[in-house]
């Protein structure tokens, strides 16, 4: 084995070390402890049992899944249409221009997103700087309701989340064969349609990965609508710590945590069946 | 995150005593006690401090009952979780005749229904749960009782602690049951209540319920006094009221977990906070009443006649404590989903 050999074996033994230490081993344990009893003396004891499955099929689940899914959901739309003509700019201005554009939209992301989600509340708030301001000028008598609001839970949802869509989605149109889209034009196709019969289709690897990376992280942050939403619905990530902690029931805990691992893997193998069938579209 | 703390705990326990320096582990809640209250300790007694927060009752306890206390020496649970851990014998008892300043804990305090005799732990602060309101939109008389956050007036405009036993609580109060209601029709009726107080509520507060306050998007609602009293600093428009059927209240208890390895090093450290000096300075640090009526003597007179902070022996009086329900945190947690689900 020689030198090169040797090091790519360490960090290829130690990437796989870390993962099976510190997420193989707790996800199989998860997995294990769903099917257990809930005991309060040891949190969970032996006789195995599908009872936590069949209490997940309880309607008040199903809204929990069901309000998760819908915060998640919306997120991913609105930032997908924020983030396709943004990325569409950036990929055409000028070559020295997108560094300068591209460190505005990563910049924020070097503060912890529960700080930048508290500054939301600061600017939101009913004595806060957007309401102050409106006052100031006139425009408003009584304060605007905005913060403890849907509204105020997707502001926080988008914002934490845009970059990670207008990343990959610049990605693919940067790479994007201008040719193509003026090859359309010479055959005469108008600008909606080259977009839709050219460009929409060119970008959807990367309009696939951005709803990916959007979508999975909306569930997992219930602070958001937590601190900004007031915490008057309950979410998946609510749920599964209060079964934890309050109701000290793990194993049912850890039967959603399951379920909602399933759900995730289930969106990825989409992803990859979809890309696959695209890149062998694109190769013929 | 979590998991490096742990790995940092796990190697500071198992390099035991460098250079044979005693050692004394405490687990707090977050901003609960100031730093040089700990400086004074390590320099006082030479004992070396090491010093873990928590941020809610039910995290503390799933670490302590993991590892049976092993690895903290010095806990401080809330009432009903002293309740709890001593009925699971996590808790190691406390000899007295080793508390120098055991007498200057306040008697109205000591011998609770939670740990009879103290045996198991001793009082460090207390508060109450209780109605708070902004007096520039709603009148004193407004708010005299737990039946008046249902007032129309206040549609929208609630803020209510994010806490199951203490939202359920007010319904089983307003229905004329305890606090500590094992009975699922009882807990059954106050979902019911609290249900039609849903419309009412503007935001459930996990972390600081005076911000809603202060922020004017609640003009009422729950609130722990400690919080009231700092959002009055800030802003002399809130106020602080207890309801006429009497405030829910709470003691957080300083107890030595069964596991713990300096348990002689852990009854100095409780003798210190124990020392009227040093309580009077955990509590003008802190804003919550210390379970110590020598530091109360010492206190200037306007603190000690803040009735936020002390109440009326007679609200005291009225005012319930909460003890561990059991199983019945279950339904507790069923009712709460379906509140929160809207069903």
């Amino acid at each position: 084995m020689n030198e090169r050999q040797g090091f790519k074996f360490i960090a290829v033994f130690l990437n796989m070390a870390w993962f099976a230490v510190f997420v193989l081993v707790p996800g199989l344990m998860v997995v294990g402890i769903s099917f257990m009893t809930r005991d309060t003396g040891t949190f969970f004891s032996p006789p195995l049992t599908l009872t936590q499955y069949r209490e997940l099929l309880d309607p008040v689940y199903a809204k929990v899944l069901g309000a998760s899914l819908i915060y998640s959901l919306n997120t991913t739309l609105l930032c997908l249409c924020i983030s396709y003509p943004f990325a569409w700019i950036l990929s055409r201005v000028s070559k020295h221009r997108r560094p300068l554009l591209l460190m505005m939209v990563i910049i924020p992301f070097w503060t912890s997103s529960l700080i930048r989600t508290y500054a939301l509340v600061i600017l939101m708030k009913a004595n806060g700087i957007i309401n102050t301001l409106l006052s100031a000028a006139g425009i408003i008598s009584e304060p605007v309701t905005l913060l403890y609001t849907d509204f105020a839970v997707y502001v926080g949802l988008v914002y934490s989340l845009l970059p990670f869509m207008i990343l990959p989605l610049y990605a693919v149109m940067e790479k994007m064969d201008l040719r193509l889209l003026e090859a359309a034009r010479d055959l005469g196709a108008n600008t909606c349609q080259v977009f839709v019969h050219v460009v929409l289709p060119l970008s959807l690897p990367g309009v696939l990965a951005g709803c990916i990376m959007v979508f999975l992280p909306a569930m997992g942050l219930f602070y958001v609508p937590d601190l900004l939403g007031g915490a008057k619905t309950m979410l998946m990530g609510n749920f599964i710590k209060n079964q934890f902690l309050t109701a000290m029931n793990w194993p049912f805990g850890s039967a959603a945590s399951v379920f909602l691992l399933l759900l995730m893997g289930l969106m990825i193998i989409i992803y990859f069946t979809f890309s696959r069938r695209f890149n062998r579209h694109q190769a013929l | 995150m979590k998991q490096w703390i742990l790995l940092i705990c796990l190697v500071l326990i198992s390099v035991p005593a460098l250079a044979g320096q005693q050692r004394l582990y405490i687990y707090n809640w977050t901003e609960y006690m100031p730093d040089e209250v700990l400086t004074a300790f390590q320099e006082k007694t030479g004992i070396k401090v090491i010093y873990a927060t928590y941020d809610s009752n039910e995290s503390m306890y799933a670490k302590v009952k993991l590892t049976r206390g092993k690895g903290y020496d010095v806990v401080f649970p809330s009432t009903y979780f002293v309740h709890k851990m001593r009925k699971e014998g996590l808790l190691s008892p406390i000899d007295h005749e080793a508390l120098s300043n055991f007498k200057h804990l306040d008697p109205a305090l000591m011998d609770q229904p939670y740990d009879p005799g103290n045996k198991y732990s001793i009082p460090y602060v207390w508060g109450s749960t209780a109605l708070a309101y902004n007096n520039n939109q709603v009148a004193p008389e407004m708010m005299t009782s737990w039946k008046d956050l249902w007032r129309p007036e206040f549609k929208n405009r609630l803020v209510m602690n994010d806490d199951l036993r203490e939202v359920l609580g007010i319904g089983l109060i307003v229905n004329g049951f305890s606090v500590n209601e094992t009975d699922p029709d009882r807990i059954h009726a106050a979902y019911e209540s609290i249900r039609t107080l849903m419309p009412n509520i503007r935001v459930f507060s996990g972390d600081s319920p005076k911000q809603p306050l202060l922020n004017l998007e609640a003009f009422a609602g729950m609130i722990w006094n400690g919080e009231a009293y700092m959002a009055a600093q800030e802003f002399p428009a809130i106020q602080y009221a207890y309801p006429e059927e009497g405030a829910i209240f709470w003691v957080d208890s300083m107890v030595i977990p069964t596991g713990a390895e300096n348990k002689k090093q852990a009854h100095a450290f409780i003798d210190f906070i124990l020392d009227p000096q040093i309580a009077l300075q955990v509590c003008e640090y802190i804003g919550y009443a210390p379970a110590n009526q020598s530091a109360i003597a010492l206190m200037p007179e306007e603190i000690k006649n803040n009735p936020t902070i002390f109440p009326d022996p007679e609200e005291v009086k009225k005012g319930e404590f909460q003890t561990d329900v059991g199983d019945a945190i279950l339904v507790y947690e069923r009712y709460w989903e379906r509140l929160k689900t809207g069903m």
